[in-house]
């Protein structure tokens, strides 16, 4: 995107969706022309005449034909996301902010933490991450949903699972009656007691609920994770994406210009990051 | 430096109206704000306390673009615009927001977007700041590296010396304008003294400004302090001070309109409301009449001094004029210092 034209927006055909739960679908978009942006950055998604939000690609940035966007039902902009039917058009702006430094992980033991929606971010990387699975000594990706219902990506877990130097681990909060699961039974940061955790100099990446990033990166700490390598994803109400409309700052951080993506290191003086 | 007698204006005027929109302090019923101006007649020259000038470089909405088919109309470039009559608070505060706004230009390789809009209109623009001869009991322009008379922001600087206007080039742009007029008296060795003379009994009636090492030290420690409650228990968060701050610049963005032919305007947003941090999930980062408040001057005299080196606050005092339950911002500051 120029630098002059901050709100270009680039036209995409949805060619396909994806119910991923009762509450999360994923649009699968064409854009009009190739779509270059960095795992971690975020897009402003709109849906004509209803309005824009922030949401970060759940596909791997290698490719640039199409994108994935997997959204929760929320506000009055996903709730429009949740009536689109394929062949809609939609638009695109950005891409914008901070990404995953994945070319500084090669040869690293690559620890993921995604929670519910916060999957999606996680999933751009990890498939980001499987392009190049040689370049890593491993990747562990620790998921979880508040029920089997909520998990996203399903479908998916699968094929995942039988990549070598992988490791996926499940986990929902509780398993109402009448759904099946096959995994653990805990909340996400309990999932850390299921693997073996090599935390020196090796990074690791959390996306989900600020609860969850608040005491996942507690319990990382406790692990034995520094905070320069603790990785987070803070999305907040980022409107314009370039560090000046005000609505996702954080202290003196703009989230959508400085972040999305911070270590806990950058952020950690910051008064309440976790709100 | 030249002079211009109140009844000449009318020909100053019409040179400035060959290259310039020109905005000035216009009277409509008991309101002074900045309108396009065609004539001297309508100019309001004595109200010290108009609206601020923000909205002619940042209107409080504004169109990003049409919808036909999604696609963005151009920005239509108009006549370059000249600022009459702004004051040195206005003046710097143009040049605060332009950090934000303009910034793409600073250092190469930043993540910083221009912000066209604001571009187009403020870029080409020409501000004549006239002194303060007589600040007002609730200007504390001093307090915050600008006073009566500072010339930040401005490209040509105006003296009023009760007969005429006096106008001396800042910029290189406003010394280029004053040295292609002509038919104007230059002023002499005693218009310049009476200047001084100005100057220094505006000085005089402006109180003591707070230490400012000290607000620097105390507000860094001051975040989960008792003083928060106390200062922000009688704000009623109705916006007030930032719609009428030269320098808040938040804003929203919304599509407005129905069928393929909606547009997208961004609107004056506010740090007060609820809703300015409110996520879709119901979480809110800011969810307490006090969590907004203390956001308000975190950002003013803690966040944007570390991110560009200066308050941002001009000293303006529009903010204690308009505050419905009398909020003072220098009571705010001395409270920081004093805890």
């Amino acid at each position: 995107m120029s630098k002059k034209k901050p709100y270009e927006i680039l036209q995409a055909e949805i060619y396909d969706i994806i119910e991923e739960s009762p509450q999360i679908r994923t649009l699968r978009l064409k854009p009009e022309k190739n779509f270059t942006f960095e795992t971690g950055q975020f897009v402003e998604l709109t849906i004509p005449n209803v309005g824009e939000a922030p949401f970060t690609p759940s596909s791997s940035h290698y490719i640039k034909e199409k994108l994935d966007i997997t959204i929760m039902k929320a506000g009055f902009v996903t709730e429009a996301v949740h009536q689109a039917k394929k062949g809609d058009r939609v638009g695109i702006r950005g891409p914008f902010g901070s990404k995953y430094p994945i070319d500084q992980w090669k040869g690293k033991d690559v620890l993921i933490m995604g929670g519910g929606v916060g999957m999606a971010p996680t999933r751009s990387l990890f498939l980001s991450l499987i392009e190049n699975i040689d370049d890593y000594k491993s990747i562990t990706f620790l998921i979880g949903a508040r029920t089997p219902e909520d998990l996203i990506y399903k479908n998916q877990l699968k094929e995942w699972e039988k990549l070598k130097n992988v490791n996926i681990v499940k986990g929902v909060d509780k398993v109402p009656e009448g759904q099946n699961w096959d995994g653990e039974v805990c909340l996400i940061t309990k999932l850390l007691d299921k693997i073996s955790i090599k935390p020196k100099d090796n990074p690791v990446v959390v996306c989900g609920p600020p609860i969850m990033m608040k005491f996942g990166t507690f319990d990382l700490i406790e692990y034995g994770y520094e905070d320069k390598d603790i990785y987070l994803s803070m999305e907040k109400k980022m409107y314009c994406g370039h560090g000046q409309c005000r609505h996702c700052v954080m202290g003196k951080y703009y989230a959508c210009k400085d972040g999305p993506v911070f270590t806990y290191d950058q952020i950690k003086n910051e008064e309440n990051i976790w709100e | 430096m030249i002079k211009i007698e109140k009844n000449k204006f009318d020909e100053f005027l019409e040179i400035l109206k060959k290259e310039y929109n020109v905005f000035a302090p216009k009277k409509e019923g008991a309101q002074t704000s900045f309108k396009e101006i065609k004539f001297a007649k309508d100019i309001e020259f004595n109200n010290i306390n108009t609206k601020i000038p923000k909205e002619i470089f940042f209107p409080q909405a504004e169109e990003l673009f049409m919808y036909k088919d999604s696609k963005i109309e151009n920005i239509e470039k108009k006549k370059a615009i000249a600022v009459w009559g702004v004051r040195p608070c206005s003046a710097k505060s143009f040049i605060l927001i332009d950090k934000i706004f303009g910034r793409a230009k600073q250092k190469p390789g930043d993540k910083n977007f221009e912000d066209p809009l604001w571009k187009t209109k403020y870029d080409d623009s020409l501000v004549f700041t006239i002194g303060c001869n007589t600040p007002a009991s609730t200007c504390f322009c001093n307090w915050v590296d600008c006073g009566p008379f500072d010339s930040t922001g401005s490209d040509v600087m105006v003296y009023d010396d009760g007969n005429g206007f006096l106008l001396e080039g800042i910029s290189k742009k406003g010394i280029k304008f004053l040295s292609d007029i002509k038919d104007f008296e230059e002023s002499n060795d005693k218009d310049r003294q009476n200047i001084e003379v100005l100057k220094n009994i505006a000085e005089t009636m402006l109180s003591k400004p707070i230490d400012k090492d000290l607000l620097k030290v105390k507000i860094d420690k001051s975040w989960n302090h008792s003083i928060w409650d106390e200062m922000s228990a009688k704000c009623i968060n109705c916006g007030a001070c930032t719609y009428n701050c030269p320098t808040c610049h938040c804003f929203d963005i919304q599509d407005e309109g129905k069928s393929n032919k909606g547009k997208r305007i961004r609107l004056w947003d506010s740090c007060m409301f609820p809703d300015f941090t409110n996520e879709a999930s119901g979480h809110n980062p800011r969810d307490l009449s006090k969590d907004r408040f203390r956001q308000r001057f975190m950002h003013k005299f803690k966040y944007f001094p570390e991110n560009n080196g200066d308050y941002l606050c001009t000293g303006c005092g529009k903010c204690i004029q308009v505050c419905p339950v009398n909020v003072d911002v220098r009571d705010v500051l001395n409270k920081i210092i004093e805890f």
